[in-house]
């Protein structure tokens, strides 16, 4: 987002709109305030245009391009990414597993949310997290996740160089893992997440078992985690285009 | 894309906040999938939802419900949002009732969202839950402003919104309903629970201090 200074009233009604806190105030060459946005820390999300709140209509958002583009396709809702067609940042992940049977008995699927809550993540820091993933062995990324596309090496988790200094409001790591993989990828996590400069949050996901089980959960209290007493249930109304495999 | 995944708050904040939606599997069932959104959200908005929204169109409180029923495309990812279990109950039985066939999730304390599946007669199928905020948490903000950030997933409800929303109501500048429902205006999916907002504010506003001229 950039701000027309021959428009710009210094008003500041947009500070406030700002999901990263990038705005502040700068003076023009005659002297005169006005609004300021650090292009550096700006994730192109779109939150202060699109509220419409600007007085003299200064902000506005220049043509996206590569590197910078990626910071509108992972911020902004409102873009879908062309590799999953769902706009935002992730996948479909659990919402339709009772349609696609992605997430099968026996497995979890796992996603570290970079940036998420309100702070950011550049892609320095998306790397050293998935590469510190994949330096386990055997990890799937989802393909159909945008990050996984960006890998120029999805078996070490090397992102795009050209990216690394680009800026998005969050953007997730994918992974369906086997059970026995659990605490081993809590672990790892746990580790890289101290030498990240931002934060991350931390999704599990387990198809419900016989028994109303969700074994996924109790590995991770296993490994200390505890896992949080609100999250997302799919109430299986969807009609499965799979066969439904017996538990192992 | 776990839009409302990680909602903060303790578990008496959390109760009384259902988030019910529904979507199509892309490349499966999603060809002509636009009409069952659509009346999803037709029976949704029959139950009293206090938010109600699609990404494409908005919120309900920066588009008239209507329009955003109307629009519903296949690709859509369509919302409601419930204060009150009794409504989640009705309207998860209703949706039973409809057999659309599309895929149906609901946000909310897990224990609770089980029991209330069991009294509508739908059984769970697979959950998702947070573990929790790792990394450089020293750079969050405070608690009681990501409680109300976190009910959009997206993040695109700027923590020094709720700071100014908060300042303006101590300011007798917004009441307190006026500023829930300016937070509730740039998430845009309409996932955002501003009758929560309503009760956190007003537990917060004994608690924040603003300069005083």
């Amino acid at each position: 987002m950039k701000v027309d200074e021959t428009k710009c009233v210094g008003c500041g009604r947009c500070v406030s709109y700002c999901t990263m806190g990038a705005i502040g105030f700068t003076k023009d060459l005659y002297g005169r305030v006005c609004a300021d946005v650090n292009q550096d820390e700006c994730v192109d999300c779109g939150v202060c245009y699109r509220a419409e709140i600007c007085t003299g209509k200064a902000l506005y958002e220049p043509l996206p391009v590569w590197p910078r583009s990626v910071r509108g396709t992972f911020s902004n809702p409102l873009i879908e990414h062309k590799e999953t067609r769902v706009p935002g940042r992730g996948t479909e992940e659990m919402k339709t597993n009772d349609v696609t049977g992605r997430f099968k008995y026996g497995e979890a699927g796992m996603a570290i949310e970079m940036g998420r809550p309100s702070t950011g993540a550049f892609f320095r820091d998306i790397e050293k997290v998935a590469m510190a993933i994949a330096s386990l062995g055997e990890i799937h990324f989802e393909p159909k996740n945008p990050i996984t596309t960006l890998m120029v090496d999805r078996n070490s988790g090397r992102m795009n160089p050209e990216l690394m200094n680009e800026k998005v409001l969050s953007a997730i790591i994918e992974m369906t893992v086997p059970l026995e993989r659990v605490q081993e990828i809590i672990g790892v996590v746990k580790r890289v997440t101290k030498e990240i400069s931002t934060v991350c949050s931390f999704d599990l996901t387990c198809k419900v078992h016989p028994g109303d089980k969700t074994p996924a959960f109790d590995l991770a209290r296993g490994a200390g985690v505890a896992p949080t007493s609100n999250g997302k249930t799919n109430v299986g109304l969807g009609k499965p285009f799979f066969v439904e495999e017996a538990m192992r | 894309m776990s839009h409302t995944l990680h909602r903060r708050g303790t578990p008496e904040s959390l109760k009384n906040d259902y988030v019910l939606f529904a979507m199509s599997a892309k490349g499966i069932n999603e060809v002509d999938s636009s009409a069952k959104l659509q009346r999803f959200l037709q029976i949704v908005n029959r139950f009293g939802p206090v938010n109600l929204g699609d990404m494409r169109t908005g919120n309900r409180y920066i588009t008239p419900s209507g329009e955003i029923i109307e629009k519903t495309r296949d690709t859509s990812i369509v919302h409601g949002v419930f204060d009150n279990r009794e409504s989640l109950i009705k309207a998860l039985k209703a949706l039973k009732d409809e057999d659309l066939g599309i895929s149906v999730i609901v946000s909310g304390l897990l224990g609770d969202v089980r029991e209330c599946c069991q009294e509508a007669g739908v059984k769970r199928h697979t959950c998702e839950t947070s573990l929790g905020i790792w990394g450089k948490t020293e750079r969050l903000p405070e608690e009681e402003i990501l409680r109300f950030t976190t009910m959009c997933g997206h993040g695109q409800v700027p923590f020094n919104l709720i700071k100014k929303m908060i300042t303006d109501v101590k300011e007798r500048k917004l009441t307190v309903r006026e500023a829930a429902e300016e937070m509730a205006k740039p998430c845009q999916c309409g996932v955002f629970n501003p009758k929560r907002a309503e009760a956190m504010l007003e537990e917060v506003l004994c608690l924040w201090g603003i300069r005083v001229a």
